[in-house]
């Protein structure tokens, strides 16, 4: 018989330990593929065209990607190779060499690894037009182009390529499990691999406390802290994790067994002691999907999050849908023609003049990051009415206020707790009254180039204007520039007239901003994080379940003689799905309630460095949450319908 | 007192109608009286390998029925059976069958944990069999870790943790060198004379066979010859010999 054939009959028979294995493989070329043939679509590239870092952020996604799919493929390899022990060592044993051996298994493995090819390139073909929509589909304000259902001959020819490569190393990575196999072994009872880990209470308490303090400096309300921190958070959390799996789940699984009760009921006795048996074998494994599954959640939710509040955002940042300041006389006219031309009707337009004053007042400084000083601040005033007006048009949350006589309303784009407390209560003093700071506000769209901004009542700014402290013209006696604000029809959809209010406002205002640019700007960033969040969370989820898959199927081979000699002594079948169940259940349970522990004080530590400080959303943290929780629940739902998979395949390979 | 017996008792593999029928076991019929220890001996693909597993119901006869403690074991549903093979017998193999994952503790308490057992009952059973067996030592270790005469008496300890009606050992010395096999023979005669256990032992060993009160002999499926224990252990052993040069012979 020739080696082709044998390869060809044990993949026959074999069909059903192929199956899940052939899926992921599968799989991973439809990722890689995907991926390559969306990088290289022209309506993709042409479409992220405002810069370059889109691209480098897809290429080092890629090549992400590229790590976790070799390093999954070359464990679910060995697992695999692993699970056929017997049959390996039997060829051993009528005479086979280890390098014939290894012949067998990779001509196997190539025309596995071909049909793969074949199938994941197609579904990746197939799907193109998909992937490619989505990814534009959420990445792009207003996307026009026709996407055409399109093969990329030379995405086929570097995943071939790629894939091809992997499989050798396969190959050569299954010679070495081979050459370790003892030809003795197969004349044994199987034996389970001797996996049980005393554990060490000191490692468990170490990891707690890592664990602990990384989960202490992510959650600090304090940007300034939890910035540089992101780094030894990452660290002290990881390390913190694989200690935990590898020695400190051994400690509380010990604790268990001494709580003798419940420990010594039937299913618990049988499933826990060989659930601690496998400890060292899998503690690796679940810690690598503990942090994964953190990191994927974490990474999606934050960026949807971040995609979902864009408009939103949008308007808390712009407030209008166009603003522009200076130069009035001259560009009003056009603008009024630009919205002629693309018959949008303008809903609201207010122009008023911008005013300063340079009050008396303390001086200080929060924190390093926030400095005030009557000598080189000043601050941009308005008049109640004035203000009431701009919110009233503003498409922000902010609403009319009323400013007693004496009293003022602060404003600071980057307000936070610390900078409140200090600067609430502070004496302005002007030259023939003083005003009191007694309302804080944190917003943008009333700064127009200022950094500080106060709201006071109609009369005092009446006074001040006579009593030259507040003024309309510079020391140099050029007058300010007045604000124009505008609201129309469709303003995130209309790219051309976007372009035209650009082209005029460009270089001849004093400074100008259209919510459209911003918007489509923000969704480009956020868009591809929130799609690079998805793609990467879907290929995570997949692998590190179906790894835990081949893991148990493998551990299923090795414990099929316990479950033998479990019957004969009077196991009933309605117990054995007990024990079968509670053996797999923690597997899958353990690495997932970690991580979703974790990614909540990730996503706490994101929601400070990226919400409350650079884009302010209210309740944000509640928010992401809310998000991640229907991210969990998919991420449980994929282990769920895995556990199932597993418990099937499991039960069939001890019956 | 009668504790266990089998009327006809055939077992037959291969389908019904098929012509490759084969017949491991014709029509056995046999009593045991509590508090015996009976050796069942034969030549390989005798069946009484298989004879031992039904009397077990690890296997179900084809044919006739079986009686242990006056109920009739073969009417039984597959969960009732389960419960029956926890309660009325344990087990002895050759290949100790512990688990490797469970230390020798609570490998002796699985039988009466799968029972539904309370902790402390059996904390206070397994403490005080094993003094009885002298495997305290060793009652914290896993089975990788003691030698093949330890794990034996580990494996009859589980046996006789529920009380059962009836032990049956499968070839139990046929893993042991000759000290420890004359350890755990001697273990299974303190059993059965102290502890009062009922045990059927299947070996092909005379020497292990002589500790034995009753022997049956089986040949092709069918019980042979009887022979039981006289005063002394020498002329049984002597008698067991005579028997399978006989059962031998002929088989030539």
């Amino acid at each position: 018989m020739k080696l082709s054939t044998l390869a060809w009959r044990n993949i026959n028979k074999n069909f059903d330990k192929y199956k899940m294995y052939f899926f992921s493989l599968s799989f991973s070329v439809f990722t890689t593929y995907s991926f390559l043939a969306l990088m290289h679509n022209k309506y993709v590239q042409m479409a992220f065209t405002y810069d370059d870092r889109y691209q480098s952020l897809l290429t080092g996604f890629g090549i992400v990607i590229m790590v976790f799919v070799m390093f999954f493929l070359l464990s679910s390899n060995s697992s695999f190779i692993r699970a056929r022990k017997k049959e390996i060592s039997t060829y051993s044993l009528f005479g086979m060499t280890n390098a014939k051996i290894g012949q067998l298994l990779f001509m196997e493995t190539m025309i596995v690894g071909f049909a793969a090819l074949v199938i994941g390139i197609s579904t990746g073909i197939f799907f193109s037009k998909l992937t490619a929509m989505i990814l534009l589909d959420i990445s792009l304000a207003s996307f026009t182009g026709e996407l055409a259902f399109t093969i990329d001959p030379r995405s086929i020819y570097i995943t071939t390529a790629l894939f091809i490569a992997v499989f050798a190393v396969m190959g050569l990575s299954g010679l070495r499990v081979i050459s370790k196999f003892e030809l003795a072994d197969l004349f044994k009872a199987e034996k389970i691999a001797e996996g049980r880990s005393k554990g060490s209470l000191f490692i468990l308490l170490i990891s707690l406390v890592l664990v602990g303090a990384g989960y202490y400096l992510a959650s600090s309300p304090e940007p300034a802290i939890v910035v540089p921190a992101s780094i030894p958070v990452l660290v002290l959390v990881i390390l913190g994790t694989y200690l935990f799996f590898w020695e400190g789940l051994a400690v509380i699984l010990n604790m268990i067994k001494k709580r003798k009760i419940r420990y010594y009921q039937a299913a618990n006795l049988i499933s826990v002691s060989a659930f601690s048996h496998r400890m060292r074998t899998i503690g690796a494994v679940m810690a690598t999907i503990a942090v994964l599954s953190a990191v994927a959640t974490t990474g999606i939710a934050t960026g949807y999050t971040l995609y979902s509040n864009t408009e939103k955002n949008t308007y808390e940042i712009v407030g209008y849908d166009l603003y522009f300041y200076g130069g009035q006389d001259e560009l009003l006219d056009d603008i009024k023609e630009a919205f002629d031309i693309h018959n949008t009707h303008v809903t609201q337009e207010y122009t008023t003049q911008l005013y300063t004053c340079k009050p008396q007042m303390d001086n200080f400084i929060v924190k390093g990051a926030y400095r005030i000083s009557s000598e080189t601040d000043y601050f941009r005033v308005y008049s109640q009415s004035v203000y009431n007006k701009l919110a009233t048009i503003s498409k922000t949350k902010n609403k009319p206020i009323a400013v007693n006589s004496g009293e003022a309303l602060y404003i600071y784009p980057y307000m936070t707790h610390d900078i409140a407390r200090e600067i609430d209560g502070q004496v302005l003093a002007f030259s023939d009254r003083n005003i009191s700071v007694t309302s804080i506000l944190r917003a943008n769209f009333v700064s127009f180039g200022a950094l500080h901004t106060i709201v006071i009542n109609d009369s005092d700014f009446e006074a001040l204007i006579n009593s030259e402290d507040i003024k309309a013209r510079d020391e140099a006696g050029v007058p300010y520039d007045k604000v124009t604000v505008f609201i129309y029809d469709n303003p995130l959809r209309s790219a051309e007239l976007d372009r035209d209010l650009n082209g005029i406002l460009a270089g001849k205002a004093g400074n100008f901003k259209t919510a459209y640019t911003h918007y489509d700007e923000s969704l480009q960033v956020f868009g591809l994080v929130c799609f690079i969040g998805f793609f990467m969370s879907a290929v995570f989820i997949l692998m590190t379940a179906s790894l835990l898959y081949f893991k148990q199927v493998m551990a299923a081979e090795e414990e099929r003689h316990q479950y033998k000699m479990l019957r004969k002594i009077g196991m009933d079948d309605s117990l054995e799905k007990k024990v079968v169940s509670s053996r797999l259940l923690p597997v899958f349970l353990i690495p997932l309630a970690v991580g979703i522990i974790h990614s909540i004080f990730a996503m706490k530590a994101a929601d400070t460095v990226v919400f409350s400080n650079m884009i302010p959303v209210g309740n944000s943290y509640i928010t992401v949450l809310g998000y991640s929780a229907v991210m969990y629940g998919l991420y449980a739902l994929v282990y769920g319908v895995f556990y199932l998979i597993t418990r099937e395949q499991y039960s069939r390979i001890v019956k | 007192m009668e504790i266990l017996k089998t009327q006809n008792i055939s077992k037959i593999y291969g389908s019904r109608k098929s012509s490759k029928q084969y017949m491991a076991i014709k029509n056995i019929s046999f009593t045991v009286n509590e508090g015996e220890f009976i050796g069942v001996m034969g030549a390989s693909g005798s069946g009484k390998t298989t004879l031992l597993n039904i009397l077990g119901s690890i296997d179900s006869a084809t044919t006739g029925r079986l009686f242990i403690a006056g109920q009739d074991i073969s009417s039984l549903k597959q969960k009732q059976l389960a419960r029956h093979r926890v309660e009325n017998i344990g087990f002895i193999f050759q290949d100790y069958n512990l688990l490797e994952t469970m230390t020798i503790k609570e490998n002796i308490i699985l039988p009466l944990a799968l029972s539904g057992c309370r902790a402390e009952i059996m904390e206070g059973k397994v403490n005080r069999l094993a003094d009885d067996l002298g495997i305290v030592s060793i009652l914290d270790k896993y089975s990788y870790e003691v030698s093949g005469g330890e794990q034996q008496r580990a494996a009859a300890c589980r046996a006789l943790i529920t009380n059962p009606k009836i032990i049956l050992a499968d070839e139990p010395t046929g893993n042991l060198d000759s000290k420890s096999g004359r350890d755990l023979l001697k273990l299974l005669t303190f059993i059965n004379q102290e502890h009062q256990a009922t045990i059927i032992m299947v070996t092909h060993d005379a020497f292990a066979a002589s500790y034995c009160r009753r022997i049956l002999f089986i040949r092709d499926g069918e019980i042979y010859n009887q022979l039981h224990a006289g005063e002394s252990k020498k002329e049984f052993f002597n008698s067991i010999i005579d028997v399978m040069s006989v059962l031998g012979g002929e088989e030539k």
